[in-house]
């Protein structure tokens, strides 16, 4: 048990280590205008010596009332600096925090009672001083504190003085008080500046030239004197002082916020949205796995032959697929929650191709999708499932189709080494590096990442060695083995451009065959297959490969993957041993190997934007699977046996669609 | 099976199929150019890319009796020539394995 014991003499330190703090919002509202202490103790039921002797003395510096009122509590002597055994949660720190996070939410009665209770104040009067300075403007009174706050570093002063001085510059500007702000420029900032700073001296003084205030905020891009540039500079200079003088804003709340952050990367099914409803400070966050897409609920089989790729449309209601029997396919998938009472229909089968299916890529509306069978590129309207046009631009097959996220039309890559923006006007690149495999471009419209085989220029005679192919076993298709007709290996490229101008910013070159491109959401990320049985995630703000993904199988053939989930958190992708694989982002586990498929590859995959606990994998057995949470499945489990078998294939041709929810249990 | 793209070449010369301009074999696996096929002359290759090839059967030859099978384009399906499995002469016996190019089915190419 804690004694509490009774220590006179800390009043007075407590009394003066109070004082107003301007930041703290409601706290100046309340006190000034409640009646203080007596009425909040009420208003909580909590009757306490606490509320003797607070007086209200009317001005905005509480301190005095407030020490007199902290003078009847008594402080409390514990042994130790720990908060509990952790010797690494020190009490002090702590109590502090606490005292910052009470105030600055108003509860200022608390806060004093607890710095008077602790005998821990939240910070020394000249830190208050030195805050108040900065943020009521007053520069020269501000300047000299630095020293007493712990900025005894020569360097660290000079910084922090052009902090001020810069901030001092741009008000008097903004007020259009133009020769002092020259002064400031000259006697203030140009003296102590820095190489580095000379730069931004240069831009500063260009600053003289603006038309008006505004137009000084705007390329300054600085919120002026009355916005929160005072307070920026404020965690600006938090950087030269210790953060035990002055604590940095709201830190209890950036603490809470990356426990929150930790929580939520180690929750490796996470899967639904992070919001206040759903998350408590009294117990960790974790989604149950049992909320992830992992059994299949339906089965869509009316090709008939390989399913080379799927796409959604950004509604989430519709499913386009593109097969090897020279078909795509409009799927309706039914809202309905539950898998056995919705509807899922053929919508179209747009017949029109001439050869087998690559790619697929709905408009951002939905109303247009587009396909590709080898060189060409069809359009079809959703609506009628008619056929709008067909654009013969490309001389081979066509590997990658994109509409462009600022609506302005579509990319397209071919292996014929040309990248069609397709827009007003049409832009061709011809003749790039690559015969490319498939590409992509970021949703901030900065960047294009195409992958493929480089392309080898005509070699010089007499390096070329004819080699001996006695191949045994006839295959139905020659590829030549490679030895027979390839003079040189494959060579094969990840190129990144620079959107706008066409300019590579790098090219990267990778051992295997490349075969799939997706960007992450946030811009930040590239998804690429990698043969063999690779998936490499590259980081495009820093130009490197940031995770491998392994566990799937990639040889020879064209297999897809795909970020899903809740803020992508998930990378699922197809594999030549007929699984689906899934792994947690951040990490690189591998979460998931998903069975189902018949015999061959699941050639790729495709994650619904709406519903983010469903996908749908394709595969070489002529089905389309769409899998999803066993939450609703599993209510209807319980009513059926559950088989571990395969599930039974339908009739061939009778364009079905199969939702076997009840015997096919994707986690047994 | 899955999805493939198609090979493409790279060399002094690269042979295609004329009606779509797919890859096949390069100048640098030609073996001969002294063959006959249907169409006249004809070469042969030690490999080829980008044909499928068909069911095996014997034909009689002037040079004696061969088990073959015919290659198509793997884009447009044209007959392009034949793949030689079994020589019965032993003099023929090189050709196992090699592959038959019609020269007037190819086009050169990029």
């Amino acid at each position: 048990m804690r004694n509490p014991e009774p220590e006179p003499d800390s009043h007075s330190n407590l009394s003066s280590s109070y004082d107003f703090v301007p930041e703290a919002g409601p706290s100046c509202v309340t006190l000034d205008k409640a009646g203080h202490s007596n009425g909040i103790n009420k208003e909580n039921g909590y009757s306490t010596p606490v509320s003797n002797g607070t007086v209200s003395n009317g001005s905005s510096t509480m301190g005095n009332g407030l020490a007199k009122h902290s003078s009847s509590i008594t402080r409390v002597s514990l042994p130790g600096t720990t908060l509990y055994d952790d010797p690494y949660l020190d009490r002090e720190e702590f109590v502090r925090l606490v005292i910052q996070s009470l105030r600055d939410v108003g509860y200022i009665e608390s806060a004093a009672t607890l710095e008077a209770e602790s005998g821990y104040s939240l910070e020394a009067p000249e830190v208050s001083e030195f805050r108040q300075h900065i943020l009521r403007g007053a520069w020269a009174d501000a300047e000299p504190l630095l020293i007493e706050l712990g900025v005894t570093d020569a360097d660290a002063l000079l910084d922090a003085r052009f902090l001020i001085g810069k901030q001092k510059y741009l008000e008097l500007l903004e007020a259009r008080k133009t020769t002092a702000a020259l002064q400031v420029l000259r006697n203030d900032l140009a003296p102590y500046s820095t190489a580095l700073e000379q730069d931004e001296l240069h831009a500063l003084s260009s600053l003289m030239m603006c038309s008006d205030p505004q137009d000084l905020r705007r390329r300054a891009s600085w919120d002026g004197a009355s916005g929160n540039s005072r307070r920026q500079l404020l965690d600006d200079l938090q950087h030269y002082i210790p953060s035990s003088t002055m604590i940095p804003q709201r830190r209890f709340s950036t603490l809470l916020t990356q426990s929150r952050e930790y929580q939520r990367q180690r929750c490796f099914y996470h899967n639904s949205p992070v919001n206040p409803s759903s998350s408590s400070l009294f117990s960790d966050h974790t989604c149950d796995k049992e909320s992830f897409p992992r059994i299949t609920t339906t089965i869509l089989e009316v090709h008939s032959d390989e399913v080379w790729n799927v796409a959604w449309s950004h509604d989430g209601t519709h499913l386009a697929s593109a097969s090897k029997d020279k078909t795509a396919i409009i799927w309706r998938i039914g809202l309905e929650a539950e898998p056995s009472s919705r509807d899922c229909i053929a919508e179209f089968i747009l017949r029109d191709h001439p050869y087998p299916l690559g790619c697929l890529a709905w408009s951002l509306d939905d109303s247009i999708l587009s396909t590709s069978a080898d060189h060409l590129i069809l359009l079809w309207n959703t609506k009628t499932g008619a056929l709008m046009k067909t654009l013969e631009n490309h001389a081979e097959t066509v590997s990658a189709l994109v509409w462009l996220p600022d609506g302005s039309g579509f990319m397209s890559g071919s292996l014929d080494r040309k990248i069609i923006l397709w827009g007003e006007p049409r832009e061709s690149w011809n003749d790039i590096a690559i015969r490319v495999t498939d590409a992509a471009v970021t949703p901030d419209m900065r960047r294009l990442v195409a992958v493929g085989m480089g392309y080898n220029p005509p070699p010089t005679l007499g390096t070329l060695a004819r080699a001996n192919v006695r191949d045994a076993s006839p295959p139905t298709v020659s590829n030549g083995n490679g030895n027979a007709v390839g003079p040189r290996p494959q060579e094969n490229r990840m190129i990144i451009y620079d959107l706008k101008t066409g300019q590579v910013e790098l090219s990267v070159h990778m051992e295997g065959e490349l075969t799939s491109v997706k960007i992450s959401e946030d811009s930040r990320y590239a998804l690429i297959n990698h043969a063999p049985d690779e998936i490499h995630l590259w980081d495009l703000e820093e130009f490197r490969l940031a995770r491998k993904f392994t566990g799937q199988r990639q040889g020879h053939h064209v297999i897809r993957s795909c970020f899903g989930g809740i803020d992508g958190n998930f990378v699922i992708s197809g594999s030549e041993d007929r699984n689906v694989y899934v792994w947690h982002r951040d990490t690189g586990t591998l979460l998931e190997v998903l069975e189902g498929h018949g015999l061959g590859s699941v050639n790729s995959v495709a994650w619904n934007p709406r519903n983010k606990r469903m996908f749908a994998s394709c595969s070489d057995d002529n089905t389309i699977r769409v899998w999803e949470a066993p939450v609703y499945a599993g209510e209807l489990l319980r009513g059926f046996s559950i088989s571990a078998s395969e599930p039974e294939m339908i009739g061939k041709g009778k364009g079905k669609v199969k939702q076997p929810w009840a015997y096919n249990y994707g986690g047994l | 099976m899955g999805m493939k793209y198609r090979r493409y070449l790279a060399g002094e010369r690269i042979y295609g199929c004329s009606k779509c301009k797919t890859h096949l074999a390069t100048i640098h696996s030609m073996i001969s150019r002294a063959f006959n096929g249907q169409h006249g002359r004809a070469y042969l290759f030690d490999g080829v890319v980008n044909v499928i090839e068909g069911e095996p059967n014997d034909r009689q030859m002037t040079t004696g009796n061969h088990t073959v099978r015919d290659i198509y384009c793997v884009k447009c399906a044209t007959v392009l020539g034949w793949k030689y499995d079994r020589a019965y002469e032993q003099s023929q016996q090189y050709k196992e394995g090699k592959y038959i190019l019609e020269r007037n089915l190819l086009v050169d190419v990029q």
